[in-house]
């Protein structure tokens, strides 16, 4: 799975949100990525709930096909 | 030390993730155990959970990650480990712990008197 998939999936479930996917580690590396998601889907969302709707976002990927993701989720008011 | 046997079924597992998470204050499930982490993530969790508490119950997933996966979900909704648990309560992975230690907040989310 590489960064674009990653991406398109979040960018799908989440309201007006805006992915950032990379690799951490090596370049190469398709198993680990720091996500970055604003969208104002998580306004008024505990930082557990917010990290729930991208982890539900990816559904099972995330624990096949993806060993982690680095998630920082932000609203676009945060993220400004 | 913690109950740990070599094999466990999936419910021995359902029930003792049950347990640890009732009779401890603070529960981390990480792969590997406190002396040799076996994921960067399960360390990084460890190490921000360690500056504010000492007494840290700690669980190898690695012995049947599956069903500890399983069996997890069933308290946070989410299959990934690290996950760590404060009086019952599913506080994250280590996301989440290094986002609320940036913000100031971990110290009080684990280091808090427990209310019972």
């Amino acid at each position: 799975m590489d960064e674009d998939a990653v991406a398109e999936l979040i960018e799908e479930a989440l309201p007006e949100a805006q992915a950032t996917v990379t690799t951490p580690r090596d370049p190469d590396d398709d198993k680990h990525y720091a996500v970055r998601v604003v969208s104002p889907a998580f306004e008024g969302e505990s930082l557990v709930d917010q990290h729930q709707l991208v982890h539900d976002a990816l559904g099972e990927h995330l624990t096949r096909d993806i060993h982690a993701i680095e998630l920082t989720t932000l609203t676009p008011e945060e993220a400004e | 030390m913690a109950f740990e046997p070599e094999e466990l079924s999936p419910e021995e597992v359902t029930d003792q993730v049950d347990t640890v998470i009732e009779d401890n204050e603070v529960v981390l499930f990480m792969k590997g155990n406190e002396l040799m982490p076996q994921c960067g993530y399960s360390k990084k969790a460890l190490g921000l959970l360690k500056q504010y508490r000492e007494d840290i119950e700690t669980v190898d997933v690695l012995k049947a990650t599956d069903a500890y996966r399983e069996a997890l979900e069933r308290h946070s909704g989410r299959e990934t480990i690290p996950q760590t648990f404060v009086d019952g309560e599913f506080i994250g992975g280590s996301d989440i712990l290094e986002q609320l230690d940036e913000r100031g907040e971990l110290a009080e989310k684990v280091g808090q008197e427990s209310p019972f």
